[in-house]
């Protein structure tokens, strides 16, 4: 539980610190064995070389008393630095010729186990020699005489020995500044998801329109802060949407409680006849009405919109059900001068609840009535569709303009204000949609202003 | 006939009281739950009109606290949720009708008579109101002996305000009755239809038959 909890900066510099140091080991090792290595090698051929020498002047100039001397007993005096011995014994391990103070470090017996290879050889002092004995055959006599040379390794070991210094200093060096850039990397690297963060801590309902500013991160983050910006989008229009919506309830309530106030005051303020205080009551009683049915539209819009609620489906054929609600509109139909005409196509039929469907038509049928003029045609039609269903209710009245389209099912809303004032609360769409939100369908409004309207309700076919 | 109006809310307490009161019903009024079981225990009601809400014990648990005790009076729930949900727990606890706040006071007298009157009423074969006759079997409707030439829905119509003559019938009501439409927007289709049927039957007459009550709806009625 404990681990979750550790911030991500320390986690970043834990292991950014264990890469590098992994990393700094690994490639100080791989130069530490290459160094070795070539130290060795490079001791070895210096060794062949001296062998070379040697055996040659011995094959060649055997009597050469004098280049022998220069070689095995000046040449190695002269050297500071890697030292060398070379010592010559004949056929009966006799030393002919050695290198000065080479009996008191490298006794002859040093070299035992070492003939024909190259290995390691210890001084009496203790120092390590890369050591070999060679047996040459000696020019002009049929005998092999020895020739045992000893490079000293000290020289090698000190430069190794430093080198483990610089290593080890580089290493502790590493350990101690690794986590502390790293966790400046880090930091730094995680610094927009904090800006991030104090941004969204800072935004409330009244700052809902402050944005992240997204410019300049790298693309993951960047990423994130528009994700984070689309988001803040849609609350904010759902905010506002929540706005617009008390503040038009205020208004749609101030309405009828004004009304019944005032008549009732004015009603108090002196003495009546019973048929003024009979007015006033049947007044209120209207206003009343009113402010209930607002309620019930606006409880059962409630409803539409809680996912958890059950809808009563069954087995509805749509052509029955379009002229039943025909016959209902018939009366008003025929008092508004418009013709009203059912087109279904036969055995269409959907699972649906009954008395939704045909308040959501109702509604339709209705606002269709009320916007088309005497002489105009309302019609109500059904048909399969690739998707399912069509319920389509076409008027030819005033149209909506373009602009008020994309509005129609806000709640409250009215294309014309002043014009539907005595009408409804507008949220006569606003239930359609909510109708067909509960049965996973669709509404589609298409109009053309002066021309007519067409309201298509899509649902999924029996 | 007695009542029992539960119901803690002052002013609903009152007008559920004298609206029963004036239309003939015994009415008492209980402030909470367990006041309402220990009355229900008591004294033996025709009808119970219960409030959901409620301090002490809530709607729910008289109803099935009554229930338990075998006491069947028929329960009449007035809930402020128009949730399925809440209705379908009513039905199941044992309550026999339910409204939704706010209704209209016709709506609660219209449901109170017939959750009273449960067994079921002789379909009359021939309604009569002042000089209004109608046959429902053969489909005549006939005033002060002169027929009169009705649509399907007119008869329908008519028929249903004949049946109860005197009860005001809200236009939501009359909607659902004689249309099967279901849901209480766009009434003013009923005024329409209503106002076509007068034309038939009241316009020719000097008594007028059916009479509109303002903020309500209409009833059909045998005074001047």
């Amino acid at each position: 539980m404990r681990k979750s909890r550790w911030s991500l900066a320390f986690r970043l510099t834990l292991w950014y610190t264990a890469a590098s140091l992994l990393l700094l080991l690994a490639a100080t090792g791989t130069l530490y064995w290459a160094l070795v290595a070539n130290l060795e090698r490079s001791s070895s051929l210096f060794l062949a070389d001296k062998v070379h020498v040697v055996t040659t002047l011995l094959l060649e100039r055997p009597n050469d008393w004098d280049g022998l001397r220069e070689e095995i007993e000046l040449e190695s005096a002269a050297r500071r630095y890697d030292q060398f011995y070379i010592r010559l014994l004949d056929e009966n391990s006799k030393t002919l010729l050695e290198t000065s103070r080479m009996s008191a470090l490298l006794p002859a017996e040093r070299f035992t186990g070492l003939p024909g290879r190259v290995g390691r050889a210890e001084s009496t002092s203790g120092a390590l020699y890369l050591a070999t004995e060679v047996s040459a055959p000696v020019g002009g006599r049929k005998t092999n005489w020895k020739i045992q040379i000893a490079v000293s390794l000290a020289e090698q070991q000190e430069v190794l020995r430093r080198y483990r210094r610089w290593v080890w200093a580089i290493l502790l060096v590493s350990t101690i500044v690794c986590p502390l850039v790293g966790y400046q990397i880090a930091r730094r690297g995680i610094r927009p998801v904090q800006y991030v963060a104090e941004t969204a801590k800072r935004i409330g309902s009244s700052t809902l329109s402050e944005r992240i500013q997204a410019d300049g991160y790298p693309v993951e983050l960047a990423d994130l802060a528009l994700t984070f910006n689309a988001m803040l989008d849609r609350l904010e229009e759902s905010f506002e949407r929540l706005t617009r919506f008390s503040a038009d309830l205020a208004h749609e309530l101030r309405t009828p409680v004004n009304n019944i106030r005032g008549e009732m005051e004015v009603a108090l303020a002196r003495d009546r006849t019973v048929e003024e205080y009979r007015e006033v009551l049947h007044s209120n009683l209207e206003e009343a009405v009113r402010l209930s049915e607002l309620i019930g539209s606006l409880l059962f819009l409630a409803r539409t919109e809680n996912p958890g609620t059950h809808i009563k489906r069954e087995i509805t054929a749509v052509g029955e059900l379009l002229h039943a609600i025909a016959e209902y509109y018939e009366a008003a139909a025929e008092q508004a001068g418009v013709t009203l005409a059912v087109m279904a196509e036969a055995d269409l039929s959907v699972n649906a609840d009954r008395s939704l469907l045909q308040r959501a038509i109702g509604n339709l049928v209705s606002n269709a009535l009320g916007h088309t003029a005497s002489g105009g045609r309302v019609e109500l039609s059904a048909s399969a569709a690739q998707s399912g269903l069509e319920i389509c209710v076409r008027d030819n009245g005033c149209g909506i303009p373009a602009e008020s389209i994309p509005r129609l099912f806000d709640r409250f809303y009215r294309v014309d204000a002043a014009r539907s004032q005595s009408g409804g609360f507008g949220l006569g769409l606003s239930i359609v949609r909510g109708i067909m939100l509960l049965h996973g369908g669709s509404v589609q409004v298409f109009s053309e202003e002066g021309k007519g309207t067409r309201v298509v309700l899509g649902m999924t076919r029996m | 006939m007695k009542i029992l109006v539960v119901e803690d809310e002052e002013k609903t307490a009152r007008f559920l009281q004298k609206g029963l009161r004036e239309a003939g019903y015994v009415t008492d009024v209980a402030r909470d739950g367990d006041e309402a079981i220990h009355l229900a225990g008591e004294i033996a009601f025709d009808l119970l009109v219960l409030d959901v809400m409620l301090p002490k014990a809530d709607g729910w648990q008289v109803v099935s606290t009554l229930r338990r005790d075998a006491i069947e009076t028929p329960i009449l729930l007035l809930t402020a949720k128009d949730a399925v949900s809440d209705r379908v727990k009513g039905f199941d606890l044992g309550a026999d009708d339910y409204l939704v706040k706010p209704f209209a006071f016709s709506e609660l007298l219209a449901r109170v008579r017939s959750l009273l009157k449960r067994a079921p009423v002789r379909q009359q074969e021939v309604l009569r109101v002042a000089d209004l006759e109608m046959d429902l079997a053969r489909h005549k409707a006939m005033r002060g002996g002169q027929r009169i030439d009705l649509t399907a829905k007119e008869f329908v119509l008519l028929a249903l305000l004949a049946r109860r003559a005197g009860e005001v019938l809200s236009r939501t009501m009359i909607a659902e009755a004689v249309w099967d439409m279901n849901f209480d927007s766009d009434t003013n289709v009923v005024d329409v239809n209503v106002r076509r049927l007068r034309g038939k039957v009241d316009d020719p007459y000097a008594h007028k038959l059916i009479k509109t009550v303002r903020g309500v709806g209409y009833v059909l009625d045998a005074e001047e």
